[in-house]
C-alpha cells in the first residue's frame, strides 16, 4: 500500500519535473532567436512543411464540416421556420470555435505528430548531438524554426478551415436547400462582428498554434532514443496536443465571449 | 618522455540513474598522438569521450582540454571550444536531410563566412582526403555503412581541428572498410597534427594503430601505456581483455544460485 | 536547390490566409471601411428594458441610425437609462420623437426603434429621449387580454 503511494507520489514529482523541462526547454528555444539570415531560410521550409502540407487535411475537412453544419442546422433551424438563420450559425460557430478548434486538433494530428517523430528520430540518430559537438546550438538550428512555423502556420491554417466551411455551408444551403442568398449573407453579416468573433478567433488559433507546437517539439526532443521511445512521444505529443487545445479552449472561450 | 597532456581527467566521478560510471578515474592523453580508450561494453566509454566535450558535467573531479576546465566553462565558450573538437558518432549521425556535400559543408557554413568557392575547396578537399571525392551529390540514405563513416570523419575535420575523437570507429565493419578506416586514422593523425582519441573494444585493430591505450574497467583505469607495454602488463585483467579470454577475472557465469537446487538434481524426496 | 520554389510556394500560403482573414472581415462579418464614423450620443429612460443588450440596433423607420452603448441602473428613479450613440449625419432628430423597444423577427433580437414626432427642434447630443415605450412584456399582455382589457 505505502508502495503504491510512494510510486503514486513519484509520478507526480517526474510529471512537474517533466514540466519543469519544458519550461527551460522554452526558454532556451525562445531566448535563442537565430540569426536573420540562416534563420530565415529554415523557418520557410518549416512553414512549408508544416502549413503548406497540412493544407490538403484542413481544406478537405473544412469543407465537409461546413457542410454538415449546413444540412444539421438547416434541419433544426426549420422547426422554428428561421432558415435564413444558417448562415450566421454557420460563421458563428466556425469563426468561434469550430475554426481554432477543429484545426488545431487536425494540426497536432498531422504536423505535430511529424515534428515530434522527426526531431526524436533525430535525436536517437545521434544528430543533435553531433551538432552540439559541432558547435551549434539545436535548439536554434533544428527547434526553434519548427517552433516558429507552427506558430505562424496555425491561424492561417484556422482562418482557411472556416472560409472553406462558410463555403461549404453556403454550397449546402443555398444551392441544395434553397436558402436565399440573400438572407444568408445578410443575417450573418449583422451578427457576425469582426473583432468580437473573428479576432477572438484568431487569437484562439494563435494561441494553440503555440501550445501544439511547443509540446510536439519538446516531445521529440526529451524522448527516449529508440524507435519504441519515439512511437510513444508522437503519441503523447497528439495525446496532450488534443488535451491541452480541449482545455485553453474552454478557458478562453469563458474569458471572450462570457459576460463577466 | 610523454609530450604535454593535451586532455586530462583528475579525479572524476560521474554517476547516472544511480549508478556510479566512474569512481575517480583519472587519465592523461598526449598531444598529438592517437590514444586508444578500451574496454569492456558498457563501462562508459561513450560516456568519457562526452564528458571531455562538455555534453555531460561530472558530479567532481576536473576535466581539462587544452587548458580550459570543460565543466566551468560558460555556454558560448564550450561552444568556441568544440570548434576545436571534431567527433566521429558510431552511427555517423550525419543528417539525412542534407548531401554528402552539405553535410561536410555545415560546420564551415555555420562557423565561418567564406565564400561559397572557398568552401568547395576545402569540402573537396576532406572528401579528397576520405577518397569520397565523387560522391559529394549523395543522400546519406544511399550510402553504405562504411561510406556514411567516412563522411562524417570529413566533416570532422572541416574545420581542422585540433581534437578528434571516435565513438566505436570498427563496430561492424568489413575487412576493407575496417582497413580503410585504419589507414584514415593513422594518416590523419600525422597530417594534421591531431590529437585522437579512439575509444574502442577492438583490441587488434586499435593496439595497431595507437600510440598509447588505456583500458578501462569498473569506472577506473586498470591499465595504461603503450601497445608493448600493455601486452606484458601483469593484470590478469588486462591480459583477459586483451586475449579475449571468455573466463577470468570478469566471470563466465552470470551470478546465480546453486545449480543443483535449479536443475532438481540430487535430494529430491518424491 | 528546389529553395526558390519552396518560398513561393509559402508566400502564396500566408497569401490565401491573409485572403482568408480579408474575406472574414468583409464578407462574413460586414466589416465596412467607413466604420470610423463620427457619432453622438443620445440617452432614453426605459421602465423595463426586456431583453435589450449593448451592441443592439438603432433604427429608424427601418434604417439602423446607431448602436446601443449601455444599458445602466438609475437608482434614484429605479429606471433603465440606455445609452445610444447615433450616426452623427442623422442631425435632425425631431425632439418629441419616442425611443420604442421592439423585437425583430421570432428569434427575436430586441432593438430600439425611433417613432418620429412632429417637433420642429432636434434632439442635440447628450439630450435624453421625452418619451418611451418599454419592452413588451409577454405575461402582462397575456393577463390584459385574459382580464379583457
Amino acid at each position: 500500500m505505502m508502495d503504491r503511494i510512494a510510486g503514486l507520489g513519484r509520478l507526480g514529482i517526474a510529471i512537474i519535473a517533466s514540466f519543469g523541462r519544458s519550461g527551460q526547454f522554452l526558454f532556451g528555444v525562445l531566448a535563442g532567436v537565430p540569426r536573420p539570415a540562416t534563420g530565415f531560410p529554415l523557418l520557410i521550409k518549416q512553414l512549408y512543411a508544416v502549413g503548406v502540407l497540412s493544407l490538403a487535411i484542413v481544406v478537405v475537412s473544412g469543407l465537409f464540416i461546413g457542410m454538415v453544419l449546413g444540412l444539421q442546422g438547416y434541419t433544426i433551424l426549420s422547426d422554428y421556420g428561421s432558415e435564413s438563420a444558417i448562415g450566421q450559425m454557420i460563421a458563428l460557430t466556425l469563426v468561434r470555435e469550430l475554426g481554432p478548434v477543429v484545426t488545431a486538433l487536425l494540426f497536432a494530428g498531422r504536423a505535430g505528430s511529424a515534428l515530434t517523430a522527426e526531431i526524436g528520430l533525430m535525436k536517437a540518430t545521434e544528430q543533435l548531438s553531433s551538432m552540439e559537438m559541432m558547435g551549434v546550438d539545436p535548439l536554434r538550428r533544428v527547434v526553434a524554426p519548427r517552433l516558429w512555423a507552427g506558430f505562424l502556420a496555425m491561424p492561417v491554417l484556422a482562418m482557411i478551415f472556416s472560409v472553406v466551411g462558410i463555403w461549404g455551408g453556403m454550397l449546402v444551403g443555398v444551392e441544395w436547400l434553397g436558402v436565399f442568398e440573400g438572407s444568408f449573407w445578410g443575417n450573418m453579416q449583422s451578427s457576425v462582428d469582426f473583432v468580437d468573433d473573428v479576432l477572438n478567433g484568431f487569437i484562439k488559433s494563435v494561441v494553440f498554434g503555440f501550445v501544439c507546437a511547443w509540446i510536439a517539439v519538446y516531445q521529440g526532443y526529451d524522448c527516449v532514443p529508440t524507435s519504441a521511445g519515439i512511437s510513444s512521444a508522437t503519441t503523447k505529443t497528439v495525446v496532450y496536443s488534443s488535451l491541452a487545445v480541449l482545455g485553453l479552449d474552454f478557458v478562453l472561450t469563458a474569458v471572450m465571449f462570457g459576460d463577466f | 618522455m610523454e609530450s604535454s597532456a593535451y586532455i586530462t581527467l583528475r579525479d572524476v566521478v560521474f554517476s547516472r540513474s544511480g549508478r556510479r560510471i566512474f569512481d575517480g578515474i583519472s587519465l592523461d592523453i598526449p598531444k598529438g598522438k592517437v590514444t586508444a580508450i578500451m574496454g569492456p561494453s558498457g563501462t562508459g566509454k561513450t560516456t568519457l569521450l562526452r564528458l571531455i566535450g562538455g555534453q555531460l558535467r561530472p558530479d567532481s573531479g576536473q576535466v581539462i582540454v587544452a587548458g580550459h576546465d570543460v565543466p566551468r566553462l560558460k555556454r558560448k565558450a564550450l561552444y568556441q571550444l568544440r570548434e576545436k573538437m571534431g567527433m566521429l558518432f558510431q552511427s555517423g549521425a550525419l543528417f539525412t536531410d542534407l548531401s554528402v556535400y552539405e553535410n561536410v559543408a555545415f560546420p564551415l557554413r555555420v562557423h565561418t563566412s567564406l565564400p561559397e568557392d572557398m568552401i568547395r575547396d576545402i569540402v573537396l578537399m576532406k572528401l579528397e582526403a576520405v577518397g569520397l571525392r565523387g560522391a559529394r551529390e549523395l543522400m546519406p540514405s544511399e550510402l553504405s555503412g562504411g561510406m556514411t563513416r567516412r563522411v562524417a570523419l570529413a566533416r570532422s575535420i572541416a574545420l581542422d581541428p585540433e581534437l578528434i575523437m571516435y565513438d566505436e570507429p570498427f563496430a561492424g565493419q568489413d575487412p576493407i572498410a575496417m582497413g580503410v578506416l585504419v589507414k584514415l586514422i593513422r594518416d590523419l593523425n600525422s597530417s594534421m597534427g591531431l590529437t585522437s582519441v579512439l575509444v574502442s573494444h577492438d583490441v587488434p585493430e586499435s593496439l595497431s594503430i595507437c600510440h598509447y591505450a588505456c583500458i578501462i574497467a569498473d569506472g577506473k583505469v586498470i591499465g595504461e601505456g603503450t601497445p608493448e607495454e600493455l601486452r606484458a602488463h601483469p593484470s590478469e585483467r588486462v591480459q583477459q581483455f586483451l586475449e579475449g579470454q571468455p573466463d577470468g577475472p570478469v566471470p563466465f557465469h552470470y551470478p546465480s544460485g546453486d545449480a543443483a537446487a535449479d536443475f532438481g538434481v540430487g535430494g529430491r524426496s518424491s | 536547390m528546389a529553395q526558390r520554389s519552396t518560398e513561393i510556394i509559402v508566400g502564396l500560403f500566408m497569401v490565401a490566409g491573409l485572403a482568408a482573414l480579408m474575406f472574414l472581415a468583409l464578407q462574413v462579418s460586414g466589416l465596412s471601411p467607413k466604420s470610423a464614423e463620427q457619432t453622438y450620443t443620445l440617452y432614453a429612460n426605459f421602465n423595463d428594458t426586456g431583453g435589450l443588450t449593448p451592441r443592439g440596433k438603432v433604427s429608424m423607420a427601418g434604417v439602423t441610425v446607431g448602436t446601443i452603448e449601455s444599458i445602466t441602473l438609475d437608482r434614484e428613479t429605479f429606471q433603465a437609462r440606455v445609452t445610444m450613440s447615433i450616426h452623427a449625419e442623422v442631425d435632425n432628430i425631431p425632439a418629441d420623437s419616442a425611443a420604442v423597444i421592439r423585437t425583430s423577427g421570432l428569434l427575436g433580437e430586441q432593438y430600439i426603434d425611433i417613432s418620429i414626432g412632429g417637433d420642429l427642434e432636434s434632439l442635440n447630443a447628450g439630450d435624453t429621449f421625452y418619451s418611451t415605450q418599454s419592452a413588451m412584456n409577454l405575461e402582462r399582455l397575456i393577463s390584459n387580454f385574459a382580464s379583457g382589457r
